[in-house]
C-alpha cells in the first residue's frame, strides 16, 4: 500500500522523531510505514488520519 | 552524543568485544588445563557480570535514538536475570553431575537447573511480544522469532538425516534453543540493517 506521510510531514517540517512522538510510536514504525515496508494496522492508519485530520484514503493509497 | 565521541565505556560495542574476549581467554585456560573446572566456572559467572554495563550502554543508546519501549526495558531486566540464572544453573549441574553419581531421578532434577532459566528466557520473549505497544517493533519481533523457528527447523532435520546417515556426529537436543535465538539474532540485524539503509532515503 502506498502512502503520503513522507509529503505530509515534510508539509509541516516535522521530523521523523516529531512524528513518531505525536503518534506514540517508535521512530523506526514512521521510517518502516513511510518507505512502505511496513502497512500500520486499521487503528494506527486512524490515529495517522486523526493526527493530520484528513480522511484515511486521503493519506494511504491503493497499490 | 554521537557513537564516535562516547567513551568505550559506554559504548556496546566495546562490552560485547570485552565479553567475547573474556569467554575466549577462560576458554583457552581450560582447554590448556591451566585451570580446573571449577575455577573456569566461577571466572565466566565474573565474566557474566560485563552484561550488566554492556545492557546499560545498549538501553542508553537506544534512549538516545529513540528505540526504547518500557516493554524492551522489562525484557532486558527480565532476560539478564534469567541468563545469570542459566549460567549458575549449568555450572552447579555439570560441576554436581561430575562428582556424585546420580539416580535417575537425582539426574531428572539437577537437569531442570539450567533448564528452567531457559524456561525463562521463552516465556521472556513471549511476555514481551504480549507487553509491546509499538506494533511495528512488535511485528519484528514476530518475524525474527518465525525466521528462528525457521532455522532450527531446517539445521535440526536437515543434521538429523545426516546424523542417520553418519555423515556427522552426534548433537545434543538442548542445541535447538541457541541455534534458534541465532537465527532470531540474525534476523533482527538484517532489519535494523534494512530500517537504517530506509533511513537515509526517508529523512
Amino acid at each position: 500500500m502506498k502512502n503520503r506521510l513522507r509529503v505530509l510531514r515534510a508539509e509541516r517540517e516535522w521530523s521523523q522523531q516529531l512524528l513518531a512522538e505525536k503518534l506514540e510510536v517508535s521512530r523506526q514504525s514512521v521510517n518502516a510505514i513511510e518507505t512502505g515496508k511496513y502497512d500500520p494496522s486499521l487503528p494506527l492508519a486512524f490515529r495517522i488520519a486523526d493526527l493530520f485530520e484528513m480522511p484515511i484514503e486521503e493519506i494511504f493509497l491503493r497499490d | 552524543m554521537s557513537a564516535q565521541t562516547l567513551p568505550f565505556h559506554r559504548r556496546p560495542a566495546f562490552w560485547v568485544v570485552s565479553l567475547l574476549a573474556s569467554f575466549a581467554v577462560i576458554a583457552a585456560l581450560r582447554i590448556s588445563d591451566a585451570i580446573d573446572p571449577t575455577v573456569g566456572f566461577l571466572l565466566m559467572v565474573l565474566a557474566m557480570v560485563q552484561i550488566i554495563p554492556l545492557t546499560r550502554a545498549s538501553m542508553a543508546k537506544q534512549k538516545s535514538t529513540g528505540h526504547l519501549s518500557p516493554a524492551i526495558k522489562n525484557y532486558t531486566r527480565r532476560f539478564m536475570l534469567a541468563s545469570f540464572g542459566y549460567m549458575l544453573g549449568l555450572g552447579i549441574a555439570v560441576t554436581i553431575n561430575d562428582r556424585i553419581e546420580l539416580s535417575q531421578g537425582g539426574a531428572f532434577l539437577i537437569a531442570l537447573l539450567p533448564v528452567v532459566p531457559i524456561f525463562g528466557m521463552i516465556w521472556t520473549m513471549g511476555r514481551y511480544v504480549h507487553e509491546e505497544d509499538d506494533e511495528y517493533l512488535r511485528h519484528r519481533a514476530i518475524m525474527a522469532s518465525l525466521f528462528g523457528l525457521g532455522v532450527v527447523l531446517s539445521v535440526g532435520t536437515f543434521w538429523g538425516f545426516l546424523e542417520s546417515f553418519e555423515v556427522v556426529p552426534h548433537v545434543e537436543a538442548w542445541a535447538c534453543f541457541p541455534i534458534w535465538a541465532i537465527g532470531m539474532g540474525i534476523a533482527q540485524c538484517w532489519m535494523t540493517i534494512r530500517d537504517r539503509a530506509g533511513e537515509g532515503e526517508a529523512e
